[in-house]
């Protein structure tokens, strides 16, 4: 009897001796790269009005890279339009990096925008830097009329949006429509 | 289809197109599914096209293929229905019943594909062939219809499903065989099937790939 209860306590000991503190020091090491990489934590009322701005900018950027594919898919481009598409791209784009600081996840309101985005920070912020960029690149190729030009970095454009969406955004009505 | 218990004289029930469409029809449909959770977007235009084609051809053998794929053939009247419910019903190809699946699950497999057509996913990396003949508004709320109703679909193939089990264990009647091998075992007074020919199966075909591609290309003049 006194056996087992000093094996159950050397147990859970070691159990808790193992486990906890190395957790608490990775979750405090990552929620401080989070930090600084995506920011300082945000006021729980500033959050609501910055993860709305979020999603309303994220759903223009979509609008209007769907609007660019129509125009690429049809018979006759309309490069005019594609170009007032790519810069308003590229300005919400400008904007991304700031529209995920700590304290704007899944845990203070309603968003598809998954946690793991602040237990990578480094990861997800590359993969912000790499759609900047393309949408930089987008803007260029837009502004010179080059279809050719124009098509392949709406290629690239794409695929920099997918690069992040897959592993850090929840799919529609996991977490609402937000 | 009436099969007896002792095992008789196998005979010819299924051609080989029809059997081939089945089993494409549930490989596909799954691909459909998996690249469509999975965005991959370039996989989910290509096998949504290959289950279009794949409809329009058995549309096309509905009407010249061998006689028990044809659909003057097995789709009838709620007296056929009550009939074989009743137990009175003889024949071979499909049930009076068992048709009636048949048109659910091609007429819900042909709106699915049908709504992916006019669908943009909502990145805009995925349009479909459509897509440019509705609005930018129109095809986003087509692609959410597109996803909702997957899940009926699924309900109807889950009942098919159901259904094929049903016969499996409480009548004892094998039916995934048959669709397999082509062959079952029939009351020998049956009228046996009369098989189509191989070219019709390939003008079918052919005819199936052109409709596909004119669809692909933006269903011009309509589209691009």
């Amino acid at each position: 009897m006194r056996t087992r209860l000093l094996l159950a306590v050397t147990a859970a000991a070691l159990i808790a001796g193992c486990n906890k503190p190395p957790t608490e020091q990775n979750n405090a090491a990552v929620a401080a790269k989070a930090k600084a990489v995506l920011g300082p934590a945000i006021a729980a009322d500033q959050a609501k009005t910055l993860m709305h701005e979020r999603h309303e900018g994220m759903e223009d950027i979509g609008d209007d890279f769907k609007l660019v594919n129509r125009e690429l898919k049809g018979a006759s481009p309309d490069v005019a339009a594609i170009r007032t598409a790519a810069a308003a791209i590229a300005d919400g784009a400008a904007k991304s990096s700031g529209w995920f600081p700590p304290g704007t996840g899944p845990d203070v309101g309603k968003t598809r925008a998954k946690a793991e985005i602040w237990q990578k920070p480094e990861d997800f912020a590359a993969k912000d830097k790499t759609f900047q960029e393309a949408a930089v690149a987008f803007k260029a190729a837009a502004d010179s009329g080059d279809l050719n030009a124009i098509r392949t970095q709406a290629g690239e454009l794409g695929k920099s949006c997918k690069a992040c969406h897959d592993p850090y955004r929840a799919p529609e009505g996991d977490h609402g429509h937000d | 289809m009436v099969t007896t218990e002792a095992p008789g004289q196998k005979i010819a029930v299924w051609d080989l197109p029809t059997r081939l469409f089945h089993w494409l029809l549930v490989a596909l449909i799954a691909l459909c599914w998996w690249t469509g959770e999975k965005h991959q977007y370039d996989l989910h235009l290509w096998s949504g096209v290959a289950v279009l084609s794949l409809l329009v051809f058995r549309l096309l053998w509905g009407l010249f293929g061998s006689s028990t794929a044809r659909f003057a053939n097995f789709v009838r009247g709620p007296a056929a229905v009550r009939a074989y419910l009743a137990g009175t019903w003889r024949g071979i190809g499909h049930s009076p019943l068992g048709a009636l699946s048949v048109v659910a699950l091609m007429g819900l497999v042909g709106i699915e594909v049908g709504l992916g057509l006019f669908a943009t996913d909502e990145d805009g990396l995925l349009l479909g062939p459509l897509s440019g003949l509705v609005s930018m508004g129109a095809s986003s709320d087509i692609t959410e219809i597109h996803e909702k109703f997957f899940d009926v679909l699924l309900v109807f193939i889950g009942l098919h499903v159901a259904a094929v089990l049903f016969y499996w264990i409480a009548r004892k009647q094998n039916l995934i065989g048959p669709m397999v091998t082509g062959k079952a075992a029939l009351d020998p007074d049956i009228v046996p099937m009369r098989p189509g020919k191989w070219w019709v199966a390939v003008l079918c075909l052919v005819a199936a790939i052109a409709f596909t591609r004119w669809i692909i290309a933006g269903a011009p003049p309509f589209g691009p």
